[in-house]
């Protein structure tokens, strides 16, 4: 065996180097990126998400940045406009009865799926059944409440309640309300490829499943005319320096970044839409009773707690002003905010420390408390906060994956964790079930209770707006949490789109996206 | 057939035996290793609501609950059979949908290693043959390449050539299937990124090998009888330093399917290391356990590949 440049072996091992070399150096002078073309801009949107969905299948789609897709390809019954309103969608009209046990949902006439079959209170009624009857991220909403679903005829639903539920209309304007077409839905093909009655189908020649998908609109859609783009493209990209580029280049014309990254995309003429208040960092009190930590069994403990944090400083260092210092959970454009209730807990590690001492916790107290990826930013600061009032943390990693088992499992009396700031209803069922990760020790009192039945139980938004109010201030007086801040997004477009709203809804939707002169 | 190409055949099942043991051992440690998630796994499937009751239900629904060695048995008979199994998530068939990112990344990385090696060979072998200032220039530039990292380059070549002069992509992948030249563009600036470290150090391996080499009194013998210099250099000397460098590329192959995790972030690429850290995150045991056997079964075959390509490049590196 031999070998030489003259040898056909070698020639034909440098051809093809040669060869790639060449295709290579042609590309890059080629030119041409990929870039939409400008005229297009306004009927086309690519925004990137974060992560990839894990199905479209109805019992396991969930609330985050993939609602993007699937709310494009399912109709829901209700809506929650940008102004975070209620509005009806494939349900026209809906009608509690007076002892609100009863909801009744009219169906508009006309809707179909992408398959042609019609949509109907059947597909309503199997969907939901379906949700209700799957054990999934969905079922609990639904299973804990909904007690019978009939269709009386082709666009009547009604669902009988075990209780009256104040979050029920909420969650089924969100996952609990799509309409699946109960022909195909129960095939493997849903959890990529569902058939729903959407403004949008899935382009499934140009979806890359997990990386790209692409929606393209149904011009028979009953809305067809509330979404102006023709053409979806959803790209999942993990790297924020990568939503950057792609903004850049022209690639995308909507996504968030950090906003340490908004200058160098402002002076690219970029549209900058920051929103204030869209998730809440929040360090949950979880032991009130003080079984497994003692100290936190008392108020004052808490109440100390929640004055150790110096929340403007935060807000300022950790998300250069796109945030809001706040002691509540809710939603500052919600109903039940109180901006007065902000007021509640200052800064003051003296009076903090008075606090302990009163409660008997002078020389403070130790406390574990689990570290995951998405704190890890805020465990310094959290630390040190803390320990000016004489509380040692030590953190424990836990896998991001094991977080809603692990904080469900009450093995820790106090941690932090960021989640959405959803409805005023949703909020209130999220922090007060018990044994789920956000009522791991299974809180409870009765006038908390009261006024949880009070805001389920209302008639008009006047009694429902008080009953939330009354939570809130609830969960502040006796602090129950110790939110340190709303988390803002930043919101970049590019030419012809803009983001609409100003946080009052957080639900994702394509419809948060429109198309600017 | 030749004794010769039977003992060849021979070696080769040999390696191929001894890779798929090193596959089932590195598949059943990794499902050892993955079983006492189990419960946070399905609890992730369930969701905020998830509950002990629930937990052990879908445990026992998606036959989680059995012993750990029968659960592993049963996915063994499934792959002998060819079947890796379903996404729990998506219920994509494992096998295509692990081939199809492996097939985005390898169409970089091979693309990578084909460029190194020619670019490597040409500046390590006129390094060390002409001495001197190339010599040094070669030196300087591959220690730039080893210092600079790879992401770097990448964020550099970004904004040059995509966002200043517009003329590749910033993010994104095109198969090569769907369109040649959008391919080559999308993946012009990863596989830059990727080979500049690359060659940096294969660069620097042949320039050394090669030196030495060059150095030995065969060399010297050869040139007393007049053979030409070129005929020494790429016909000789070459043949001879091929082997390191050979190992060195296996090295960078393996460490570069490892490593292309970040540039698949950094462009958005769907590649073979973004899906498995995906799955990694979401628990997804079907294909954690595919992607595994896959990177095992890869990394078998480029070892048993360099040592056949070594040997026939160099009979004193034979095995047989």
């Amino acid at each position: 065996m031999s070998i030489s440049i003259g040898s056909p072996r070698l020639r034909r091992l440098f051809a093809s180097a040669t060869v790639a070399a060449l295709l290579l150096t042609a590309a890059c002078s080629g030119g041409g990126s990929d870039s939409p073309d400008p005229s297009q801009k306004t009927t086309t949107l690519s925004l990137s998400i974060q992560g990839a969905p894990a199905s479209f299948e109805p019992t396991r789609i969930d609330a985050g940045q993939s609602s993007y897709i699937w709310r494009s390809l399912y109709d829901t019954l209700l809506y929650i406009d940008n102004e975070g309103r209620l509005q009806p969608s494939a349900a026209q009209r809906y009608e509690y009865s007076a002892d609100r046990r009863t909801l009744t949902l009219t169906l508009r006439k006309g809707m179909t799926f992408s398959s042609g079959a019609p949509v109907n209170a059947a597909a309503v009624k199997a969907t939901l059944e379906r949700i209700r009857d799957t054990p999934g991220p969905n079922q609990a909403n639904i299973a804990d409440v909904v007690a019978s679903v009939e269709a009386p005829d082709d666009l009547t639903v009604v669902v009988g309640l075990k209780r009256p539920s104040g979050s029920l209309l909420w969650n089924l304007a969100g996952v609990n309300g799509v309409i699946a077409d109960p022909a195909t839905v129960a095939r493997g093909s849903t959890a990529t490829d569902p058939v729903g009655s959407g403004p949008y189908t899935l382009d499934k020649g140009a979806t890359v499943n997990g990386s790209e998908y692409t929606l393209k609109k149904r011009k028979e859609h009953w809305n067809a005319d509330a979404y102006p783009f023709e053409t979806v493209r959803v790209r999942v990209m993990g790297d924020r320096a990568a939503v950057v580029n792609a903004l850049r280049a022209g690639e995308l014309n909507a996504g968030s970044v950090d906003p340490t990254q908004v200058e160098p995309l402002k002076s690219a003429g970029l549209r900058i839409s920051p929103v204030k208040a869209f998730t809440v960092g929040n360090l949950v009190l979880a032991d009130r009773a003080g079984t497994s930590l003692e100290p936190l069994g008392d108020v004052r403990v808490r109440r100390a707690i929640n004055m150790s944090f110096d929340r403007t400083k935060l807000v300022a260092a950790f998300l250069k002003g796109v945030g809001v210092p706040s002691t509540q959970l809710f939603n500052p454009k919600g109903q039940a905010y109180d901006a007065q209730l902000d007021k509640a807990y200052p800064f003051d590690v003296a009076a903090a420390r008075k606090l302990m001492a009163e409660a008997g916790y002078a020389q403070g107290f130790s406390v574990k408390m689990p570290s995951f990826v998405t704190t890890k930013p805020f465990e310094p600061v959290i630390a040190q906060s803390l320990a000016a009032i004489g509380i040692k943390v030590t953190w424990e990693a836990v896998p991001i994956q094991r977080q809603a088992t692990t904080l469900a499992a009450a093995k820790y009396p106090m941690y932090f964790v960021i989640y959405g700031l959803d409805t005023d209803a949703v909020l209130t069922t999220l922090y007060t079930v018990p044994g789920t990760p956000t009522n791991p020790f299974k809180s409870s009192d009765p006038d908390l209770t009261a006024l949880i039945a009070q805001a389920n139980s209302a008639d008009d938004p006047a009694g429902a707006r008080a009953a939330y109010r009354g939570i809130n201030k609830f969960f502040v007086d006796n602090a129950w949490f110790a939110p340190l801040m709303d988390i803002g997004v930043t919101w970049v477009t590019g030419k012809g789109v803009k983001h609409l709203g100003d946080g009052s809804s957080t639900a994702i939707d394509i419809r948060n996206f429109g198309t600017a002169g | 057939m030749s004794r010769r190409a039977r003992d060849m055949l021979l070696y080769v099942a040999r390696r191929l035996v001894t890779g798929l043991v090193l596959a089932l051992l590195v598949t059943l440690i990794t499902f050892l290793l993955l079983a006492p998630s189990f419960d946070a796994i399905v609890g992730n499937r369930l969701g905020a609501g998830a509950t002990a009751e629930s937990i052990r239900a879908m445990k026992t629904q998606m036959g989680l609950d059995r012993p750990v060695l029968a659960q592993y048995s049963d996915w063994l008979a499934h792959v002998a059979r060819g079947d890796l199994g379903a996404s729990f998530f998506t219920g994509e068939r494992v096998g295509h949908t692990v081939g199809q990112h492996l097939g985005v990344t390898m169409s970089i990385v091979l693309v990578t290693l084909l460029l190194s090696v020619a670019f490597s060979v040409a500046l390590g072998v006129t390094a060390a043959w002409r001495g001197g200032v190339v010599d040094r220039v070669v030196q300087g530039v591959s220690l730039t390449g080893h210092l600079v990292p790879n992401l770097l380059i990448a964020i550099a070549l970004v904004y040059l050539l995509s966002i200043r002069l517009d003329l590749l992509p910033a993010t994104g992948f095109t198969p090569l299937t769907d369109d040649p030249a959008a391919w080559a563009r999308s993946i012009a600036i990863p596989v830059t990124a990727l080979l500049i470290a690359s060659m940096a150090g294969l660069t620097a391996q042949i320039r050394g090998t090669m030196i030495d080499e060059l150095r030995k009194d065969y060399v010297r013998t050869l040139r007393t009888r007049g053979i030409p210099t070129r005929s020494i250099v790429l016909r000789h000397a070459l043949r001879n330093a091929s082997g390191p460098a050979l190992t060195v590329l296996s090295f960078e192959f393996i460490a570069m399917l490892g490593g292309a995790l970040i540039i698949e972030k950094v462009f958005a690429i769907p590649g073979f290391g973004s899906y498995a850290f995906d799955a990694s995150l979401q628990g997804d045991v079907p294909v954690i356990m595919g992607i595994t056997l896959f990177a095992v079964l890869l990394v078998v075959v480029v070892n048993l590949a360099v040592d056949l390509v070594n040997g026939w490049l160099n009979p004193k590196a034979r095995v047989l």
